[in-house]
């Protein structure tokens, strides 16, 4: 009886490495895609009018670390578990 | 002998080798949490700030002198950049200049170029430090960016404060048109939007921040050191071996690459941010 319930907490070890992992991966769906139509937006933008790239990249930059901040408190998340 | 059983073995050296640990004993047991132990990490910041320091104070001596002999002999072209480096590092200010007028305004962005450059150089060259051979970056262990980002807080929290006053400030959370709702949308949307706007304000740009710095930074070290850990361990172990441990020296010299890249980006990125805060500390009372 004592071994199973051993067995039963290395088990639930094993689980929240997984949990972790899982947390930033789910956590990384979201701004992974935002991240992309914010780059492929700004991208267009820039083709469409090249005379506008520096504004257009600082803005970019700043779409990004908003999108960006989601991951990171999944980040975070994965250390608090 | 299979090279992939060394690997874990490998990795905690590694992890062991990143954390925080008196800077003349690299064996520690473990990580150092007394904050009167000199780190390594607390090491190669000083180095980097004193590297900051030498370099402006040469360059600004420098530039002194060339106005003091220019104004003497009313030649303009005295005015030149004498030489690459002071030229890079004009270079390096101007950018930071066009960038805090383009952020913050041109009559209120020339005021904080000081901060903002401080910011840039120093992140900049931590970083680089960071990607020499025992060099740490300031970086690379949170309590350093959580530092940087708790005085970029206090930058723009008390530009807020000063330029709006305290009830400007707080009031300039909520957005207009809820202000001039009838007071029962006032009070129930407008406490709601201000809970998470003082939430997103005040608690998440700090920490985001701060983690941004230190989880690319961090990730970029680790990714580093696993390649090397590959070249390593399989450079030994037959032809396929040395297949193995030659794409991995491609690619970790690939991502070494890419990481001074990530070095410049990182370090661009917090000085940006920082100057939108303060850019909408400035002109809280517009929106």
């Amino acid at each position: 009886m004592d071994g199973s319930i051993v067995e039963a907490l290395a088990g639930l070890a094993g689980l929240s490495a997984i949990g972790k992992g899982l947390a930033y991966g789910l956590a990384a769906i979201g701004p992974g895609i935002g991240i992309g139509i914010v780059g492929g937006k700004a991208l267009e933008a820039m083709a469409r009018q090249p005379e506008m790239a520096g504004r257009i990249q600082s803005t970019m930059f700043i779409a990004i670390a908003f999108t960006e901040a989601l991951a990171l408190l999944g980040f975070v998340l994965t250390f608090l578990i | 002998m299979n090279p992939l059983e060394l690997l874990p073995e490998k990795i905690a050296e590694l992890v062991h080798e990143l954390s925080v640990l008196p800077y003349n004993d690299m064996h520690a047991e473990g990580p150092v949490t007394s904050p009167t132990v000199l780190t390594n990490y607390v090491v190669w910041g000083i180095v980097a700030l004193v590297t900051v320091m030498v370099m402006f104070i040469v360059v600004a001596n420098r530039e002194k002198k060339q106005m003091r002999l220019a104004a003497e002999s009313g030649d303009v072209t005295a005015l030149a950049p004498a030489g690459r480096f002071v030229g890079m590092i004009e270079a390096g200010v101007e950018f930071i200049r066009d960038m805090a007028i383009d952020v913050i305004g041109a009559k209120e962005g020339p005021k904080y170029v000081p901060l903002l450059g401080t910011f840039f150089f120093f992140i900049l060259v931590s970083n680089v430090y960071g990607l020499l051979p025992a060099g740490k970056s300031i970086g690379g262990a949170i309590g350093g960016t959580v530092a940087l980002a708790l005085v970029s807080w206090l930058a723009f929290v008390w530009v807020g404060f000063s330029k709006n006053g305290a009830y400007g400030y707080l009031k300039s959370l909520i957005p207009e048109g809820v202000r001039q709702m009838p007071p029962a949308g006032r009070i129930v949307l407008g406490g709601f939007i201000f809970l998470l706007e003082f939430i997103s304000y005040f608690l998440v740009r700090p920490l985001t921040l701060a983690v941004r710095l230190f989880a690319n930074l961090y990730a970029g070290h680790i990714i580093l050191g696993v390649f090397s850990a590959f070249v390593a361990l399989f450079i030994g172990t037959g032809v396929g071996g040395i297949a193995v441990s030659g794409i991995s020296l491609v690619f970790l010299v690939l991502m070494y690459a890419f990481e001074v890249f990530v070095a410049f980006i990182q370090a661009y990125v917090f000085t940006i941010l920082t100057a939108v805060y303060i850019q909408s500390s400035v002109h809280a009372a517009e929106h």
